[in-house]
């Protein structure tokens, strides 16, 4: 991540580009599963997570380096449930 | 005779989820010979983290084998990592394998991390600036041990474990764009240079379950966001004859950590 300061009215394209960076970089996310989707009202996040703490703390850091850009969230809680069924190889 | 594996990827354990996967990892033995383990077992690769790891995959009723992964190298703590969980029982595979004995059978399993540089026809080229060429030539070296590693050992069925893809079918569900980052096919074509029976592999959260090497190998990512469930099972009916499988070379070469 750059400490550049990214003006008022950035292009959206470069502010995906931070998000996704900062998804993987910031070392409280490190997430490489979450996509960006600039959406006509708000960037979307998708992706699956490995508790609801991580998801809530995606959301407060995007939020927080990003204050001014609408994000809405729809990222997953993976479940850790025992299989239900076997897959045969013959 | 069937050889029962069960498989899963992309953990990325932390405290935060601690505990998660225990109450499914004890019904292991009812169902499987061993657990594979896909990389990125922790979101940084710190020594904390492994141990964390080691709690919920040590102490199990199954062996469980391990490659690493990305994430596993974060903070450049591999030797402390791999110490960590081999303390645990956990077997870490990096261009090596294991011969475990198996109630139907040996089952060899050779294993590395891999790396990216994307798929036949659309890969990087060993071309150009250094920074380039020591990209690629980090995959072709980790397909090379991948091969070696397979090709030595004496088995009656044989399975590759890589963190990163040996093909593009598994990565189903990702931008095409970031292919080159998610495997290579020369992981595909050293699990083709041996009688494998099934390759899994981890890495593409977003990928797709099944797939099948050039050679026509079974693939399967097992990447926990893929599955969606502690582990997944494979019953592996497909015998090797032993004379298909090379004869030369010992069940557990030496680990190549630097
Ligand atoms: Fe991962
Ligand atoms: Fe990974």
């Amino acid at each position: 991540m750059t400490d550049r300061d990214i003006g008022a009215d950035p292009p959206d394209e470069y502010v995906e580009a931070e998000i996704q960076r900062l998804l993987v970089e910031d070392p409280a996310v490190a997430e490489q599963g979450i996509t960006v989707v600039r959406r006509e009202r708000a960037l979307v996040l998708y992706g699956e997570v490995e508790s609801p703490h991580r998801r809530e703390e995606i959301l407060r850091r995007v939020s927080e380096r990003f204050p001014d850009v609408p994000i809405t969230s729809d990222i997953g809680v993976i479940g850790a449930q025992a299989p239900t069924e076997i897959e045969q190889l013959p | 005779m069937v050889i029962r594996l069960a498989a899963v990827g992309d953990v990325h354990l932390d405290e935060d989820v601690v505990g998660r996967f225990r109450p499914a990892l004890e019904e292991l033995p009812e169902c499987a010979d061993v657990l594979l383990l896909a990389g990125d077992l922790t979101r940084h690769g710190t020594e904390a983290e492994a141990r964390c790891v080691a709690e919920e995959f040590g102490g199990l009723a199954v062996p469980v084998v391990t490659v690493l992964g990305n994430h596993d190298h974060q903070c450049d703590q591999v030797p402390q990592v791999v110490k960590v969980l081999e303390d645990a029982g956990i077997t870490v595979l990096e261009g090596n394998g294991v011969v475990l004995d198996c109630a139907g059978g040996r089952l060899g399993i050779a294993g590395v991390k891999g790396f990216g540089g994307g798929f036949a026809g659309r890969c990087a080229s060993d071309f150009g600036e250094p920074e380039m060429k020591a990209f690629v030539r980090t995959t072709t070296d980790s397909a090379d041990r991948l091969g070696a590693a397979l090709r030595s050992l004496d088995c009656d069925m044989l399975v590759a474990l890589t963190h990163y893809s040996p093909v593009p079918d598994t990565l189903v569900g990702e931008p095409l764009e970031i292919y080159p980052f998610l495997g290579s096919y020369q992981l595909g074509q050293a699990i083709d240079s041996a009688p494998t029976a099934l390759a899994v592999h981890g890495h593409a959260h977003a990928g797709t379950e099944r797939g099948t090497t050039p050679g026509g190998v079974r693939v399967r990512n097992v990447a926990h966001p893929v599955i969606k469930q502690a582990y997944s099972v494979f019953h592996v009916g497909d015998q090797l004859d032993t004379d298909q499988v090379s004869p030369i070379g010992q069940s557990g070469s030496q680990r190549s950590w630097s």
